[in-house]
């Protein structure tokens, strides 16, 4: 089989993989060596379901031994398999990446014979990668669930960040639709990575060349609208996770129907509203100091699709608004509907030298639209007067409810120029307003 | 009132600041020599550049007001927008009053707009670091064509000296004939025009088309949204890309 097949079969593969960033690691090229890793990191294109692309996303090979239901590659799935060698995956990697094509390589694998020997390919690769090619790019790898805990170790010595696809956000999921996996195998493989994280930033702050492990962390998928897990199991599920294993990001899939099962849901398209008010929530777990459970409870389990979680949260609080901008804290403005971190942090600044007019407050980039029912500037109330929260639930809903694509605010990059002094790292702004 | 009008390099504009301060004139505008309309009842003061003057003015910038006002006024600039001129001579006005304060008084409108033209600059500079292509020559360089908006290639040169040491490679912007030549550890921009066909390397087209194909099989078929695409890339960079975006959506 030639190399154009395989990287047709093997790419197309690998695309529901969400997890395309190549941020969160500053690994630095080393004298002889071919690339380095952008903190902030960078997308290359974007294709044309709009989503960018930053990594050469690709399997080692699609042929599986699992059976989950919802997978293009399970074993029973009548698809054309393919399976690279370590070399053609590094030719690939260093020559998209000299022509910048991309930021590294995002390289996953179906379960090849077992756990363990395919999770020793990988590393065969990346190994190769590494040392062979001197590649010091960005290399983000999958752990196979159920591959041993050193080889995992092993892997992470090479990698920048690691990720182990929970799928699935519960275990009866589990059981339905991917029966040879199991929580433990997913969890456990977590805990182990997060643990050795923290022993090599120890080790770092002791000796300075202690090696790295998976500087950029780790991340998981959950996917979502497979099975009939609520969005607040799936918000508490993320919240956990970020607290236990802090995690750099939870990605949620909206379920692609590949496949037809009675153990299925029957959709006509992906729900992609409901994935991204997913993210949306999941921004404010991250970066907005909210909680799953003020956004959630039991009797309402479910985010609502017309209007975005913070306003609806915003909804159920009238009591506290509206608020000064003049004077209230930044924890408070950042959870006004239509300020944002940037905004929040503008008035936060602008402030300090001289009163903020309702004018300014539109330069900077707040959404009057929605902020204006919330907030009073210099003492007066711009909102509709004699109102309740169902007309503002009108007012809030977008003109036109035609569901559109997932569109995170753009990424703001900086770089060191020609001239000397004027480098200042932005890239800490980056990782607080959360744009990667 | 007066106007002053420099060159349109970065250290005229400084030594237009630096004669404004000494002559204890306020032009009402700064402009650079390719957007002047001559009227009537203003009075253009010519400003001949001196590198002497600039560097001064650079270095009171970085000493009196701070390292990062120094990026935002240069990245300004880069944007060539016709008022960056005139918003950069106010702001650097503030700037020596506040110190380095002056960037938390957002609320002035010149040091907004400073702040906006640099954000864009940078925005597009980012956009940039990931979209220049490059193609393997015959003679072994890569080279890449652009068309930025903004001057900014001298901020993006950096990024790939820093990551490709190992190859000689040219980044060339179109539009203003400037180009970057890398090699063994060095680059220099200099103005650079080139007309025709490049012969490139028997292994550039298999790669190319490896990557075209790679392009076209990510993407999700039931997710297609070449709005989204496009609001992320807009058009006018597609025009050096390898891949094709947007063909997936009119089939």
């Amino acid at each position: 089989m030639d190399l154009h097949t395989k990287l047709k079969i093997l790419g197309a593969a690998a695309k529901y993989d969400v997890s395309c960033s190549s941020s969160g690691s500053s690994r630095r090229n080393r004298p002889g060596g071919l690339g380095n890793a952008s903190l902030p990191g960078i997308c290359h294109s974007w294709s044309d379901d709009g989503r960018c692309i930053s990594l050469l996303k690709v399997l080692f090979t699609n042929c599986c031994a699992f059976n989950c239901l919802y997978c293009v590659n399970r074993a029973t799935a009548d698809v054309p398999r393919a399976t690279f060698t370590p070399d053609e995956v590094a030719q690939l990697t260093i020559n998209f990446y000299k022509r910048n094509y991309i930021e590294g390589l995002f390289l996953s694998s179906a379960v090849y014979k077992n756990p363990n020997y395919t999770m020793e390919l990988l590393i065969a690769t990346v190994k190769k990668l590494r040392k062979e090619y001197q590649f010091n790019g960005y290399i983000h790898l999958k752990a196979i669930p159920g591959a041993d805990p050193l080889l995992i170790a092993e892997a992470g010595k090479y990698v920048d960040r690691m990720s182990v696809n929970i799928e699935l956000p519960s275990s009866q999921g589990l059981q339905l639709l991917a029966p040879q996996k199991d929580r433990d195998s997913i969890i456990r493989p977590m805990g182990f990575i997060h643990s050795k994280i923290l022993q090599a930033r120890e080790e770092r702050k002791l000796y300075k060349n202690a090696p790295l492990f998976v500087p950029a962390g780790q991340t998981t998928q959950l996917i979502v609208g497979a099975t009939p897990d609520n969005d607040l199991k799936i918000l508490k599920l993320s919240e956990s996770l970020y607290k236990r294993f802090s995690l750099k990001r939870v990605y949620y899939s909206a379920y692609v129907p590949v496949t037809q099962h009675p153990n299925l849901p029957a959709i006509a398209s992906p729900p992609l509203m409901r994935e991204h008010r997913l993210y949306q929530a999941d921004w404010l777990l991250r970066f907005y100091g909210f909680k799953a459970d003020e956004l959630l409870d039991e009797t309402q389990p479910l985010l609502d699709t017309e209007i975005d979680p913070k306003s609806a949260w915003a909804l159920k609080n009238l009591h506290l608004f509206p608020v000064e901008v003049n004077r209230a804290d930044y924890e408070m403005l950042i959870r006004v509907p239509g300020i944002g971190v940037r905004s929040a942090r503008r008035i936060i600044a602008a402030r300090r030298y001289s009163s903020i007019d309702f004018e300014t407050l539109k330069r900077f980039g707040v959404v009057l639209k929605r902020a204006r029912h919330f907030i009073t500037c210099r003492g007066k109330f711009y909102g509709e007067r004699n109102i309740n929260e169902s007309t503002l639930y009108q007012l809030l809903k977008p003109a036109s409810t035609q569901q559109k694509g997932i569109s995170p605010a753009s990424k703001q990059l900086t770089f060191s120029s020609l001239y000397p002094h004027v480098f200042q790292p932005e890239d800490v702004y980056t990782v607080i307003t959360g744009e990667m | 009132m007066v106007y002053y009008i420099y060159d349109g390099s970065f250290e005229g504009l400084l030594t237009a600041i630096y004669e404004a301060y000494y002559r204890r004139e306020t032009p009402e505008k700064i402009l650079s020599s390719d957007n002047v309309q001559n009227s009537l009842f203003i009075k253009y003061v010519h400003i001949n550049t001196d590198q002497e003057k600039a560097q001064r003015v650079y270095d009171a910038i970085v000493q009196k007001i701070s390292p990062s006002a120094a990026k935002n006024v240069l990245y300004a600039f880069l944007s060539e927008a016709q008022d960056a001129g005139t918003a950069i001579y106010r702001y650097l006005k503030l700037g020596w009053k506040m110190g380095k304060s002056v960037d938390s008084a957002l609320a002035e409108p010149h040091v907004f707009r400073v702040h906006a033209l640099r954000k864009k600059v940078s925005q597009e500079a980012g956009k940039m670091l990931g979209l220049v292509r490059f193609r393997l020559l015959k003679s072994g360089v890569y080279y890449a064509p652009i068309e930025p908006d903004f001057n900014i290639l001298g901020i993006i040169a950096p990024h790939f000296k820093k990551r490709m040491p190992n190859q000689d490679w040219i980044i060339h912007d179109v539009k203003r004939k400037l180009a970057a030549f890398y090699s063994q550890g060095q680059y220099a921009i200099v103005p650079f025009e080139f007309k025709g066909a490049l012969p490139l390397d028997d292994e550039e087209f298999d790669y190319q088309t490896l990557w075209k194909e790679y392009f076209q099989n990510i993407a999700i078929k039931s997710r297609i949204n070449p709005r989204l695409q496009r609001q992320f890339m807009p058009v006018r960079y597609w025009k050096y890309l390898i891949e094709t975006p947007g063909t997936q959506a009119k089939s």
